[in-house]
């Protein structure tokens, strides 16, 4: 099929461009908006690396074409820390957590979790560990995510109280 | 791994989504969260010239009483499943069963719908509306049917729908008092599909005799299947008197397709079949005489 | 007392600091092969053999070409003439190496061997274009049990005459029937290790860009050694090496995999001079898979004598492995280090060992974080079994046999010789730490209450840090720019080692300098001095030295330039917080900022030897051969009777690298390493049909473990200097090697009151039932 009109916006910009209809979300972002900090490291939707928020929802972006969200809301990792740059908690915590190695599924991983703990804010350790289950990492083994998590839970639970 | 090309439609309503359906034939194919379909088309396992994505059409998405049941439309995604307060109450059984479907990205665009139209017999959402007697109600150009749960699954990820049919919603009973609901699954890791699972929903009298109870396979046959003959066996007895592994045993008894694969020979299948039943009717029993 | 130019203080060393990766990583803005985005560049994408054995009869690319959008469709016959040489820099040009035609030549030797190439102007249209060639295959009979293949009839490669690739032997295991005739208990089992594969979540890549004008040749890589691929290229295609640039900025994970040039980049390097602008080919996870290398696939007979006290008389181990089609690189003489570390840690009077490696059309072998941690697996299952044979705690029959610290060094009877390792001690530490006897005892409630506990560990020495020949230096450029900033350049090939951060670390305690003032550019062989890349856990120790080399210079400069400047003898003079100062008298002192610029710009205020500027180049070379570590792993699991399924406990790792650089970069190595060996034991397995057809060719079927499988990994640190520079050792591959014996040991001590042995490879759920039902 030839291309087709797709509006949305992303990272808080309205982005419109021409594209096939089977044209990722994943490979949209990457390519036809330049924001490669979505990898790929599946394309069949297991190893998470390509998550990003659709409207808020943490979703695997290599399962969705760009033409299925039309007029959504798109957040990459590229939008996650504040504009002058300044690291998110999540962010933050796995650099003070050593929750990355290659960085390869860490920008998943980011997504995954700022969703995630903004809907579950005070997880038990049985729930964080299944939230991250989502997604892959060859890297860490996991524990200075896990960590990482912990702490960017228990500090926002802090900071609420 | 890039899907191969094909022409995308965007209907905004059921009318629009059946006419394109009937006029597309079989090369088309419904595009709902895509969870299952969009790996088939990246691998290229599977090819369609035509998508038709039932995403934008609000007809299909809901949760609401109708008719005394809880109807879900079939475009309603797993999350709010997940997050429904009357998911929660009127169908606990549906409600325990959503957080092993996948994981949660999975279940932010997967759909009820479509977790049921695709009959996989390792899901967990086609055997508890099998072991619920929920109702599909499925729209064509023709018209609207219903067709009852026992007559949707026709084979490994085949139903009765006809070819131009579209899923538009699907109506649980609401639970009864004195009834108990478990589910439980065998995965090798969380949110995998299971290798082997049961749920199970148990109603008692007042004299804690079984009333009846329903028990649903998941991952022991080609399509998810009902333990009729151990439902039998067990309709009047005494629920405290009822032996959990017993009920296992007796769910297994009579399976005649159950797979093999690298993951398990069928015999290891039927073994964690009758412990995962046997846990899950612990679950119900328990909740069935206790509340 | 003259200064001595080499001493630091450690200020940085030691401590866990943050990474200076993680600010790009965790932001989006890593440059990861699949960003690199060139003017005008095209896609490739391989057409592979869907048979393990076959003759290429014909290959029809017509409908492919025909495609809007394509521009090539490479054969074996467009691109394997172009091959001038291929060898790998660390093996040489004189190994007898497997035939490696870039693409398939006449005959497809395992299912998805590369056939054909195609370049399109995007990866869509390249996989539409890879479906539409037809290629007319025969079929042939294939090898594909590694058992048969020695005697089997068909030959993987006709060339070599023999599916046998090589062998070696110390001597034959009748040599030594005298000594385990007379031996009181003798021990001996078959055991098997499954195929897996390294799966790095990027999987393999490059961009080649090719400039016919210059004759110059850019290639971004995803690998774990931009310089060898330079060589590797330059060889390949007689483009002269300071013609070719190799930039890599950031790897997605390697493990091995990512070490050495396979065939699928040499078509890349041969195909992208070719098509008149930047080719890319980024490997798709089927692929990967599929295509990308396997390794662990292999069995041995074991055996040890004992004699009555438990005291290990001998050792033999006769080792077979499968190297699939096309090993990289010539496998033998892993399958050696597999005899010769055998013995491990163990005081073993008599030993000796067979290896054999065999060719099956099967996907290659390539080297795996420990390729040869099936010595640590065999060894320590075997010691486990013959404990439970002898009635020996497993714990008691290692500690009687556990090398001790005035034993070392200690020659090994198969080749290898031991020191500053500390066995004994990361065993009783591991121990301590789990209160062993706490453990026993809770065991033994639980199997009273029918639930099944078990616990089991897994001891090893590890040789790290190659010390010779290709591996045997390293270098560093350091220059201290005019603004007092600190540059350090390295070969780097960081695939999350976390390189970076340490040569920060290193060269800020070096400089006496503030770490925010040091910066570290490294994987662009434009820049950087030739280095071995990241492989055989070499990294800290080798890039340790190199930055001590280099610093070494400047601090003499330094030093020099400021005890002239303050006017105080040199002797008295020391760098601390990017500034020299007089000992003892904190304002007297002088940045390096203004350091600097004298030695920049103000030269005549330089004292007369002194040379002008700060920068300088030094290279560093091993002094020992082989750097030793040791670490004992221990865990403890519940094993569901009725599924079979395992739950680790606890995981215990006490571990020797020596000083640690940053304890969180060695835990972090270390948890790596630990989980993929729980991948290999409990989920992981490369799958084939007996035909030769791939079975796991995705994430659905080949499973890794996720943050639910893993249990939280407890570190006990002992540090044992080696001989190199810092006394640093190498960390990187040890998990892989201590953690499959100790799950393995773990769930058979669980499965003990049902009389299981476990001598086979993976441990699935349906496997365990299996074991638990005696089949």
């Amino acid at each position: 099929m030839g291309e087709v009109p797709v509006k949305l916006t992303v990272n808080g910009r309205p982005t419109e461009a021409e594209v096939e209809p089977r044209m990722t979300l994943a490979d949209f972002l990457r390519e036809t908006c330049r924001l490669t900090g979505t990898h790929l490291g599946c394309e069949h939707g297991v190893c998470g690396a390509c998550t990003v928020l659709v409207d808020g929802a943490a979703v695997r972006a290599c399962l969705v074409f760009a033409v299925q969200v039309e007029g959504a809301e798109i957040t990459t990792i590229e939008g996650i820390a504040s504009p002058d740059g300044e690291l998110s908690p999540v962010q933050s915590a796995f650099r003070e957590c050593h929750g990355l190695q290659c960085g390869f599924c860490t920008p998943g991983f980011i997504v995954s979790v700022t969703a995630f703990l903004r809907d579950h804010p005070s997880p038990t350790d049985d729930e964080i560990r299944e939230a991250l289950a989502g997604n892959l990492c060859r890297c860490t083994g996991y524990q200075g995510i896990f960590d990482a998590v912990r702490r960017a839970a228990d500090a926002a639970g802090r900071e609420r109280s | 791994m890039k899907p191969a090309p094909f022409e995308y439609h965007a209907p905004h309503s059921v009318a629009d989504a059946t006419r394109l359906l009937a006029e597309l034939g079989e090369g088309a194919k419904v595009l709902a969260g895509g969870q299952s379909l969009v790996p088939m088309l990246a691998l290229r396992l599977a090819l369609f010239e035509h998508l038709v994505d039932i995403g934008r059409i609000d007809e299909l998405k809901g949760i609401e009483r109708r008719e005394g049941a809880l109807w879900i439309g079939a475009g309603t995604t797993e999350a709010a499943v997940e997050r429904s307060p009357e998911v929660a109450s009127d169908v606990p059984l549906l409600a325990r069963a959503t957080p092993l479907v996948g994981h949660f990205q999975i279940r932010s665009r997967g759909t009820l719908g479509g977790s049921i139209a695709h009959a996989d017999p390792a899901a967990e959402y086609p055997a508890v509306a099998l072991a619920l007697d929920a109702t599909m109600e499925v729209a064509s150009s023709r018209g609207r049917r219903r067709i009852a749960a026992g007559e949707f699954f026709d084979g490994l990820w085949t139903t009765t729908m006809e070819p131009d049919e579209l899923l538009v919603g699907v109506s649980f009973p609401v639970r009864s008092a004195r009834s108990g609901f478990g589910i439980e699954e065998f995965a090798r890791r969380h949110g995998d599909f299971a290798i082997a699972g049961a749920c199970v929903a148990v109603e008692v009298d007042a004299d804690a005799r079984i009333e009846r109870c329903a028990i649903g396979l998941i991952g022991l046959g080609s399509t998810p299947e009902r333990a009729t003959a151990a439902e039998a066996e067990l309709t009047g007895r005494p629920v405290g008197e009822v032996d959990a592994e017993e009920v296992g045993r007796l769910a297994m008894a009579g399976l005649s397709s159950v797979p093999s694969d690298l993951h398990g020979s069928a015999e290891y299948r039927r073994r964690v079949g009758a412990a995962m039943t046997a846990r899950a009717w612990t679950s119900a029993a328990s909740e069935a005489r206790h509340g | 007392m003259t200064a001595d130019p080499t001493a630091t203080e450690a200020r940085y060393s030691g401590r866990r600091v943050r990474r200076v990766e993680d600010a790009r990583l965790l932001t989006g803005h890593g440059t990861f092969v699949d960003d690199v985005s060139l003017p005008g560049m095209l896609h490739a994408c391989f057409v592979r053999s869907p048979l393990a054995r076959a003759a290429i009869l014909e290959i029809d690319a017509s409908a492919a070409l025909a495609l809007p959008g394509v521009h090539h469709v490479f054969t074996a016959a467009d691109l394997n003439p172009g091959v001038h040489e291929q060898w790998h820099t660390s093996l040489g040009p004189k190994m007898p190496e497997t035939p490696r035609p870039p693409l398939a030549e006449g005959e497809v030797r395992f299912v998805g061997d590369p056939v054909a190439l195609v370049v399109a102007r995007s990866r869509y249209l390249a996989e539409d274009a890879a479906e539409r060639v037809e290629v007319d295959y025969e079929p042939l009979a294939a090898v594909v049990d590694y058992g048969e293949a020695e005697h089997a009839e068909a030959l993987v490669h006709p060339s070599h005459g023999s599916n046998v690739i090589g062998g070696f032997a110390t001597m034959p295991a009748s040599a030594l029937d005298e000594v385990f005739g007379a031996a009181a208990h003798v021990a001996s089992a078959t055991i098997h290790q499954q195929a897996v594969t390294h799966v790095p979540i990027e999987a393999r890549g490059l961009v080649v860009d090719y400039s016919q004008a210059t004759g110059e040749l850019t290639i971004y890589a995803s690998t774990q050694t931009p310089h060898e691929v330079r060589l590797f290229c330059s060889r390949l295609l007689a483009i002269p090496e300071h013609h070719i640039r190799v930039v890599t900025r950031d790897t997605g994970g390697g493990f091995g995999q990512k070490v050495m040039v396979q065939r699928d980049e040499m078509c890349l390097m041969l195909a992208g001079p070719k098509v008149g602008a930047p080719l890319k080919w980024v490997e798709d996870r089927r692929e990967n898979l599929i295509a990308g290398g396997k390794s662990r696939q292999e069995h041995a007979d074991v055996k040890l004598a004992f004699d009555a006290d438990g005291a290990i008389q001998a050792a033999y181990i006769d080792f077979v492995q499968d190297c699939g089609a096309y090993p990289t690189p010539w496998p033998v003489g892993t399958a050696a280090s597999v005899g010769m570390l055998f013995p491990g840690p163990y005081r073993v009077p008599r030993a000796g060992f067979t290896v054999k490696t065999l060719y099956t059309n099967t996907v290659g072998r390539a080297p795996y974080r420990g390729p040869w941690q099936f010595e640590s697996l065999a060894r320590e299952v075997l010691l486990d079994i013959a404990a439970r044979q002898m009635g020996m705690d497993p714990v008691e029959l290692r500690r009687r046999n556990l090398l001790r610290r005035d034993e070392l060094p200690y020659a090994n009877q198969n080749g290898m010789t031991y020191d500053n390792v500390t066995p004994l001690e990361t065993f009783e530490q591991a121990l301590e730490m789990l209160d062993y006897p706490a453990f026993r005892a809770e065991q033994a409630e639980a199997r009273r209450a029918g639930r099944y506990l078990g616990v089991g560990l897994g001891n090893y020495v590890e040789p790290s840090t190659p010390g010779q020949g290709y591996y045997g230096t390293e270098a560093a450029t350091i220059r201290i720019e005019p603004s007092g900033r600190v540059n350090v350049y390295v070969a780097g090939g960081s695939s999350g080692n976390s390189i970076e951060t340490t040569v920060v670390q290193l060269a800020a305690d070096a400089l006496g300098v503030k770490i925010e003032d040091v910066h570290t550019i490294q994987g662009d062989t434009a820049v950087t001095g030739f280095g071995a890349g990241t492989a055989g856990s070499r990294s800290a120790s080798m890039t340790a030295g190199a930055v001590r080399e280099t610093a070494k210079v400047l601090r003499e400069r330094l030093l020099a330039v400021a005890a002239h400047v303050l006017k105080a003898p040199v002797d008295d003079v020391e760098l601390a917080e990017s500034r020299a100062r007089v000992r003892g008298e904190p304002d007297r002192g002088i940045t390096l900022k203004e350091l600097a610029d004298i030695a920049y710009f103000k030269t005549r205020k330089l004292p007369p030897e002194v040379p002008a500027g700060l920068e300088a180049s030094a290279r560093y070379t091993a002094e020992v051969q082989t750097i030793w570590v040791n670490a004992t792993h221990l865990c403890t699991c519940e094993v569901d009777m009725a599924t079979g399924q395992v739950k680790l406990l606890r995981y215990i790792v006490s571990e020797d690298c020596g000083p640690m650089i940053n304890p969180s970069v060695v835990e972090g190595q270390i948890a790596g390493g630990t989980v993929q060996g729980i991948g290999g034991v409990l989920y992981e397995h490369l799958a084939y049909d007996e035909d030769g057809n791939p079975l796991t060719t995705t994430f659905m079927d080949y499973l890794l473990p996720t943050a639910t499988e893993v249990p939280r990994i407890e570190y006990g640190h002992i540090e044992t200097p080696s001989p190199g520079p810092g006394g640093y050792k190498g960390v990187g591959e040890g998990g892989a090697i201590g953690a499959p014996p100790a799950v393995v040991n773990a769930v058979a001590d669980a499965l003990s009151p049902f009389g299981v042995t476990i001598t086979r490879l993976p441990l699935s759920p349906a496997r365990i039932v299996e074991l638990i039902e005696g089949r």
